[in-house]
Order: C-alpha cells, then structure tokens, then sequence
C-alpha cells in the first residue's frame, strides 16, 4: 500500500479525532459538513478568474469515465447537475455553462487523443477531470495512468483553461479488490507538482463514512446516491469558487 | 522447525519479526486508522522490508545448517515441505476472501458505486477463478506477501547451495534479477485485470536473500562496513532526511517549499525502490548498533507477546492475514467507527499472542517428551 495517501489520511483522522479543524459549512444539509482541510484548494485557478472577469461567463468542461457518477444513472441527479445549480446560486452574477463528457469505463489514456478536440469544440475555461476509477478497474498501471493524466493536465493548461482533478469515490465494499491507495497517492502527487487543485472525492467521503454521516456500506439503493451527490456537488462549486476567487460575482447581476 | 533454531537464538530476530508481524496486521485491516501507528508513515521503508528480511536470515541460518550437516536433499525437502503448508495456507485464506467477495457481489446493488461494482464481475466465472489462485495468479488485495513468501521458499534451495557455495557470486545474481524488474519491469501477471504482482518477486528476492546472505556469514564480511562511524553518521542522516520528507506528506503545503530533486514520492514498492531499500538497510545498521543480542528489554516480560509472535512467524503471518481479512469484513457490515476500529486491531493482537502462546505450549510438550521415551 503506498504510504502517501495514508499519512494525509493519518492527519486527517488526527486533525478530526482532536477537532483541531474548523467545519465547512458552504452545503446545507448537516450531513454534507466535512472538515475545511478536505475541501481547501491548495492552488488557485487563475485561468478560469480572467476569463470570468473578461467575459463574465464561464465555461466548464467535466471529463469522466465513469458515467454511472456524472449523469447517466437512471433517474437520479448526479453531482455535476447539482455542482452547476450550486454554482449558479452562489454566482448569480456569472453566466456559468456545464458540458460534461463521460464514456463508459474509458481509461485516461483512451481519452486523450479525444481531448483536444473537446477543448477546442466548448473552450472551456475550466476542465474538471474525474478520473481514477476506469483505470483502476481496466488495471491501467498506477503510474502509467498518472504519466497519462500528467500530459492530459498539461493539455488543458496550454489550451488555456484551468485544471481540477476529482479522484475516486470511497467505495468501502470494493476498495480491497482495487489497490486504490496506489492510485490515490498518484493523482495527489500529480497536483501538488503540477500546481493544480485535487478535490478529494475519497477523503471526503472517508470522513462522511468515518464519523457515521453516511453509511457506505449499504446494499441497496436507499437514497445513499442522491444524498452523497448532492454533498459533493455543492462542495464542489465552493471549491471552485474559492479556488477562482469568484466573490465578486456574489449577489451582482440579475 | 528443526532443533538448530532452538539453540542460541537471536531473540532481536524474533522480537523485530514479532514487530512486523503487529505493524503487517494492523497496516492491512482495510480503512484502519490505527495503521498511522506503524513505521510506514515515518519513513521510506516499512514492515514489509524488515519481514522479508528476517524471513530469508532465519530460513537460511535454520537450512543452510541442514544443508552443510544433511546435504542438499534433507534441506531441499525440509524446505518445501515449508512451501506445501504455506501454499495450503494460501489457498484457505483465498476460500475465504472469494466467499467474502461473493457475499458481497451477490447483495450488492447501490447506485452510488455502480462502476465500482464492475469489479466484482470476475466472480461469474468460479471455474477459472479457482484455477487462477492455484496457480498464485488471483491474489487477494493488501495480503500479497504471503504468495511472495512462497516463491521465494520455493528458489531457496537453489539460492541457499549458490549462497554456501559462492556468497559473492550469489549476491551479484540476485543483483542481476532486481535490476531486471526495477529497471526492466521484470514481473509476474494477476488474473482477472492483467495487473502484476504487488509485490515484485524479482525485486524482493533482493532482499530475502541478502538476509539469508548475512545470515550465513555475510554479516561477519561487512562487519567494518556497519561499525564504521562514517556509515553510521551517513544513517542518520538519511533516516532523518526521510522522517522529514514523510512528515511533509501530512501538510501538502509544504510539498512547495521543496526543490524538485526532492519530489521522489510515490516510492516505487512493487519494485523494491533502492530509496526504501537503503532506508531499510539504515534503519538496521541503527538497530544492530544500539540493540545488543542481550539487550535487556528482550528479557521483560512486555517483550515477550512480540517475541513469541516472532517464533512462530508462519503461523501467526497466516493468522494475521486471516484476521484483517475478517476485520475488515467485519468493519464494514458491523460498524466503521474509529472505536471499533481499535477494538478490531487490539482483539486481533491478542488473538495473535494468544495462538503464538499456545504454539509454545505444544512446543514444550514435544520437548519434554523425549525424557520419557517408550512409556507405553
């Protein structure tokens, strides 16, 4: 298991074992509030300020491989519908347009030759990349996915556009069949070299099942979906806001 | 075990095997916060290395014994007689790691980890899935030491002859192989995704035999090496060096305040990275320097759970594989607290000393039995 992911996880679990870490509080329901280390952006996201600045628009671009979390399960609102409804509210002053682009089970290094024609066909200001998944599954080497992703982000920022990285879900049931620590610790590494915000779905989500928020274990459909995409949509679009530094565009406009 | 371990042992071996033992267990109880106990955090290298270590110095002090007093083929047969019950080992532990998963798979059906799920989709075919562990090619996820345990035994006697032969010689082969798997990618494959092994058996051999190398005279040899002070001052520093970039892993701000030559993380495990090796190699030099064979602790009694566990290594790594397993089973359809997730570690750890007691009580019955021959 590699050791990366498991002393962030080891502060984690100390920071909120001593209540050291404030709460955010940006989702409302009680159950969505996760420690404010969990969901600080470590880097800014300067390209999609200008060009919100400039034309007072933004375009984001959400890139997946995993389509049963971005939209394409059947009768449920998945987080990228609620993150654009969050944003929106928190943004009034801001015309903020979602693309997203999800292919079943499809590696990162599948969707790279797609890449550059997605970013000139919606010239994005903003790229949201949740990868991990497919990858862990297809059994893509865990450092050849993060070589692969590595170009895929350094793409997005010479095109322009700025670059989230959204990791794995924490997935209690299944997470022993994946060696998803490995994969983790890639993706976190690639950010923090490559200067770009990691949204740690899985860090996230390892409080929520931690501290009894939300049970993950369930079997069954019991509404776990909505409820947990509900959380990380609207996480999502305060950390993006922050992470842009959008605030003037609170309350203006309309 | 045959009686050549039980005279003038070296309770550092025991204690520190005993060690791993504790830190392997608590490390692969899935989602179990305890594991920041362990020295992985602290450095690069972690239990996985001092275990491997140990197991090929103890394997070879015990068989390259019988292979100078018996010859080759009493060794040979003592040792894969070693091999058959590890494998059997492996092949119960996978039972129940497959009749887990298919529990699982069969109730599963939640939305929210409808593409996790997929991976749960090798179970339709049972009939090449059992194939597939027979032939070590279906490992369960964090136990994989346990089929590197058994390949490695499995090369021992040929290694251990070339080992007693021509130490140098021995050393530069097993050289030779892991730079053929660090640098070449040399590995073996996994069913069902064509992934390679966790742990590299080329690469990790490097380490099992350089412990069966110091085991049978190559510790005298580099003698002068450990003692040095120049060494042991380069040690430190090293081990201090890695303390502190592990440490800059819990506040990744601090990642940009490093220089780009330090950004050496994730360490390569698979393939044994020299980074972790010379941590190991490091932290054992300390270990040799400042823990004496009579070291006095080795004899009060809160020594002696960790040492009995180490005595009885096979047993008790297979015990502990066995109970993560069940840990982590009962982690997720019980409860995930952090409350319970102590409860899980320290039951577990009493259940290890426990079984490690009781192997030392039958022990001592076979050794009384010989005083009394042909009672009956």
């Amino acid at each position: 298991m590699s050791w990366g992911v498991t002393t962030m996880r080891a502060g984690a679990a100390l920071a909120a074992f001593l209540a050291l870490a404030p709460v955010a509080t940006a989702a409302t329901d009680e159950h969505c509030i996760v420690p404010a280390f969990l969901v600080e952006p470590l880097a800014q996201l300067p390209r999609a300020t200008i060009a919100a600045k400039r034309d007072r628009k933004l375009e984001i671009l959400l890139i997946s491989g995993s389509p049963s979390q971005t939209g394409a399960a059947k009768g449920l609102r998945s987080y990228p519908s609620v993150f654009e409804d969050a944003l929106r509210q928190r943004l009034p002053g801001l015309d903020i347009h979602l693309v997203v682009r999800a292919a079943p089970r499809r590696s990162v290094a599948d969707t790279l030759p797609k890449l550059s024609e997605m970013l000139a066909e919606f010239q994005p200001a903003l790229v949201i990349w949740q990868a991990g998944t497919a990858d862990a599954y297809l059994g893509v080497e865990a450092d050849d996915f993060a070589d692969t992703l590595r170009r895929g982000i350094a793409t997005v920022l010479k095109s322009g556009a700025d670059a989230v990285i959204v990791d794995m879900q924490y997935s209690p049931r299944t997470d022993r069949l994946i060696d998803t620590p490995n994969y983790l610790a890639q993706m976190r590494w690639l950010a923090e070299t490559m200067d770009v915000p990691l949204f740690s779905r899985y860090e996230i989500m390892r409080y929520w099942s931690d501290s009894g928020a939300f049970d993950l274990t369930s079997l069954k459909n019991d509404g776990l979906f909505e409820k947990v995409h509900m959380c990380i949509g609207n996480l999502l679009a305060d950390f993006v806001a922050r992470g842009a530094s959008l605030d003037e565009f609170k309350g203006t406009g309309r | 075990m045959p009686p050549a371990a039980l005279t003038g042992r070296d309770l550092r071996l025991d204690f520190f095997r005993g060690l791993s033992l504790w830190f392997i267990f608590l490390d692969h109880i899935p989602s179990n916060r305890l594991s920041w106990l362990t020295i992985r955090n602290y450095g690069f290298s972690d239990a996985a290395e001092i275990f491997v270590f140990i197991s090929g110095f103890t394997a070879a002090f015990v068989y390259g014994r019988v292979m100078l007093d018996r010859g080759f083929v009493v060794a040979s047969a003592r040792i894969l007689k070693r091999v058959w019950q590890l494998y059997v080992a492996f092949v119960f532990l996978s039972v129940i790691y497959i009749a887990q998963t298919a529990y699982v798979a069969h109730h599963f059906d939640n939305p929210l980890f409808a593409d996790e799920m997929v991976v749960l989709h090798f179970l339709q075919r049972p009939e090449i899935i059992l194939v597939e562990v027979l032939r070590l090619r279906f490992l369960l996820a964090n136990v994989n030491i346990l089929p590197l345990y058994i390949l490695l035994m499995l090369v021992l006697p040929i290694m251990l002859w070339l080992i007693l032969r021509s130490p140098p010689l021995a050393f530069a082969f097993s050289l030779a192989i892991w730079s053929a798997a660090y640098f070449g990618g040399l590995n073996l494959k996994l069913y069902p995704v064509e992934q390679d092994w966790f742990f590299n058996p080329f690469a990790w051999q490097l380490l099992f035999f350089l412990g069966a190398w110091c085991a049978v005279g190559g510790a005298t040899w580099v003698r002068p090496l450990y003692q040095s002070n120049t060494v042991f001052a380069i040690c430190v520093v090293y081990l201090l060096l890695a303390f502190a970039l592990s440490i800059t892993r819990v506040f990744p701000e601090s990642v940009r305040l490093l220089p780009e030559w330090l950004l050496i993380f994730p360490l390569d495990k698979s393939g044994l990275s020299p980074l972790r090796l010379a941590h190991f190699l490091a932290l054992t030099i300390l270990v040799v320097r400042f823990v004496p064979r009579d070291a006095a602790f080795l004899r009060t009694p809160w020594a002696q759970p960790v040492i009995m566990c180490g005595r009885h290594s096979l047993e008790i790594f297979c015990l502990g594989v066995f109970l993560s397993l069940m840990g982590g089973f009962l982690l997720i359809e019980v409860s995930g607290t952090l409350a319970m997730q102590v409860a899980v570690s320290l039951f577990g750890l009493a259940i290890m000393v426990g079984l490690a007691a009781l192997m030392s009580w039958y022990k001592s019955l076979d050794r009384r039995v010989p005083k009394q021959p042909a009672t009956r």
